[in-house]
């Protein structure tokens, strides 16, 4: 087992940066999820940890050792994919026992390294089968159990529950997190979803246009996002950003959509804010609906059963803003309905306009 | 409960169509086989039965050598189109190197040059390397003529191979080479059943190649042993359909043999 670090690793192709400069350190044992949009670069940050893509530039170390020209086969790193990639000619056993068998094993090492993996993931009953006689869950245990039988130094893990059904993947979300820790091996998990990267990681990167954004613990990144981008990409339903205008008298007023929200001096000590406009963040649950507050209009809800989402239209002076609120699940409002808003402020976010960067002291 | 499919007009027309075209295939096998149990007069009078054209066949034509070098000339020239055809389409179909497609292309417009259009200069270069007097010769022109059709068969069948396959061999310890014959070649049967059927056929049935380029008569295949029996002052029009039909008679084993495989094979893409 060791630690995984990317120094300064580039990749282009087509002249264009697909991972622009990464640099981000994995401590052994660390579950870390690699998380972003698609064509963000995640995946060919994985697939050059894993030597299936040359790095342009950069150093990639699995330990102290530097891979950049290291063989795939020689990195130690198991990898699970996104389509599984279960040799359909072999049986489960052969499968998941298939690299050590290359790595000249002996059966009977083979065979009780094979039936641990399997009782760990409760494959012992498929041994013997094709993988098309699996489910789609099965499959995804195979594909686990084939990593986890080499005892490798890290596992790399690209999307692997993106092919199940809603339920299957809550069920299998947990059972990797399980299985990972475990074990104890370094994790680089990628995914597009950001629900899985909150539920699963230890810590969690995420990246857009091939450039890292943000790498902190989910709680952080949820509380304290470093930037626009990852403030709307980091929960569901995502932050709202407003544009808002700031005017500086002791107190801050802010001007969101025509209309005026008191910031405390108290709340905006914390932020570098200057007269001009800022890219204002609010969560839909930190939005209260009363009866005093900013005008809106409901546009449409959402019944989602635990609660309720709310489109709202902020309307004043020929500015319109949209935002979405989260309501109880037996609330009363409807489409149409005018209502007012307060925002809890001590929760709220600023953001520079022009490069989208938190304006939180300090970062 | 079972249900009856309905017998509609459309199904009769296309059975009978079907029947027509059995019956038009399956007309010179009877023909060849009814034909080589006469004698030749019996043939002449159209009535009559008679074993003696099957056993003047073997006393004309060394029928048991003739088909045993068909056969080792088919299985070397296979195994050397299916050596080079399967590595070729794997890189092709899964590697990067610069100008592949411009080399595919290359290779499978070899496809559309005819045997006969290059027969000639094969021969030269042949005699000049001095390998007519064998089999070698031969299965190097069958090899060449075959190989193309081969890498275009098996880069097409690897392309519908997920590359994560071949990846996860890779990650899992094995080079490139491993890949193709531990994970892809197990997984490629029906393409490599259609690449041996379909040439099997087209050498076993040749009468060029083996009548130019195999100069020993001991070593010369089925179908220049029937020619030469052809070309008799007199031809024994029942000892020909005998030997015609010990000729066909592989070729037939040989696709029925891989028949689901040859069907599964040449559909291939289509599902995708």
């Amino acid at each position: 087992m060791a630690a995984i670090t990317f120094d300064g690793v580039t990749k282009i192709f087509a002249g264009k940066p697909a991972v622009d400069s990464l640099s981000l350190h994995i401590d052994d044992g660390e579950f870390m999820v690699l998380v972003g949009p698609s064509g963000c670069g995640k995946t060919t940050a994985l697939r050059m940890l894993a030597g299936l893509e040359e790095i342009t530039t950069g150093r990639l170390l699995i330990g102290d050792q530097v891979v950049n020209n290291v063989l795939p086969k020689d990195r130690d790193v198991a990898m699970v994919f996104q389509n599984y990639a279960l040799y359909p000619h072999m049986s489960v056993a052969q499968n998941m026992g298939f690299a050590l068998k290359i790595r000249g094993e002996s059966k009977d090492v083979i065979r009780s390294k094979v039936s641990d993996a399997a009782e760990i993931l409760r494959l012992t009953d498929y041994l013997d089968r094709r993988p098309r006689a699996l489910s789609g869950g099965q499959r995804q245990r195979v594909a686990m159990g084939r990593a986890i039988v080499r005892s490798p130094q890290a596992f790399l893990m690209d999307e692997p529950l993106s092919n199940l059904d809603a339920k299957l993947r809550v069920e299998m979300r947990l059972e990797i997190a399980r299985i990972q820790r475990l074990l104890g091996v370094a994790t680089l998990y990628v995914t597009h979803d950001q629900v899985e990267a909150m539920t699963m990681g230890d810590r969690v990167a995420v990246m857009r246009d091939g450039q890292l954004q943000q790498v902190a613990r989910p709680q952080d990144l949820y509380d304290r996002p470093a930037n626009d981008f990852v403030a709307g990409f980091i929960g569901s339903p995502p932050m709202n950003l407003l544009r808002a205008g700031v005017a500086r008298d002791g107190d801050v007023t802010l001007s969101i959509a025509g209309q005026s929200v008191t910031l405390p001096e108290r709340l905006a000590s914390p932020y570098h804010l200057a007269n001009g406009e800022v890219t204002f963040g609010i969560r839909p649950e930190d939005i209260v609906v009363g009866a005093t507050g900013l005008r809106a209009r409901v546009e449409r809800c959402e019944a989602l059963g635990a609660e309720t989402l709310v489109h709202l239209s902020l309307n004043a002076k020929g500015a319109s803003q949209h935002l979405v609120a989260k309501a109880g699940p037996r609330t009363t409002i409807v489409a149409g309905d005018d209502l007012a808003v307060t925002f809890a402020l001590e929760h709220a976010h600023f953001f520079d306009v022009t490069s989208g960067a938190t304006l939180r002291v300090g970062s | 409960m079972k249900t009856r499919r309905s017998v509609s007009p459309g199904r009769i027309a296309l059975f009978v169509t079907m029947l027509a075209i059995a019956v038009a295939m399956l007309y010179p096998f009877w023909v060849m086989i009814t034909d080589s149990l006469h004698t030749q007069s019996q043939f002449i009078s159209g009535s009559g039965f008679s074993l003696g054209s099957w056993r003047q066949l073997s006393a004309a034509l060394p029928v048991g050598r003739q088909v045993l070098n068909s056969t080792l000339i088919c299985t070397v020239s296979i195994f050397v189109i299916l050596a080079v055809g399967l590595p070729a389409g794997f890189a092709f179909a899964k590697l990067r190197f610069r100008a592949s497609s411009l080399v595919f292309l290359g290779v499978v417009s070899a496809m559309m040059v005819p045997l006969q259009a290059i027969v000639m200069p094969e021969f030269v270069n042949i005699t000049r390397i001095g390998l007519t007097s064998g089999y070698f010769g031969a299965v190097l022109v069958y090899a060449a003529l075959g190989t193309p059709f081969s890498i275009f068969l098996f880069t097409t069948y690897f392309r519908g191979v997920p590359d994560e396959l071949v990846e996860a061999g890779i990650v899992d310890g094995l080079g490139y080479v491993g890949a193709l014959w531990r994970l892809v070649v197990p997984i490629a049967v029906p393409a490599i059943a259609t690449v041996t059927v379909l040439q099997f056929i087209q050498i076993w049935d040749d009468l060029l190649v083996g009548l130019l380029f195999i100069q020993n008569t001991a070593d010369r295949p089925i179908t220049v042993g029937l020619a030469a029996l052809a070309s008799g002052r007199t031809t024994s029009i029942p000892q020909l359909m005998a030997g015609s039909f010990v000729s066909a008679l592989p070729a037939m084993l040989v696709y029925l043999g891989f028949q689901r495989y040859l069907v599964k094979g040449l559909t291939m893409g289509i599902d995708r």
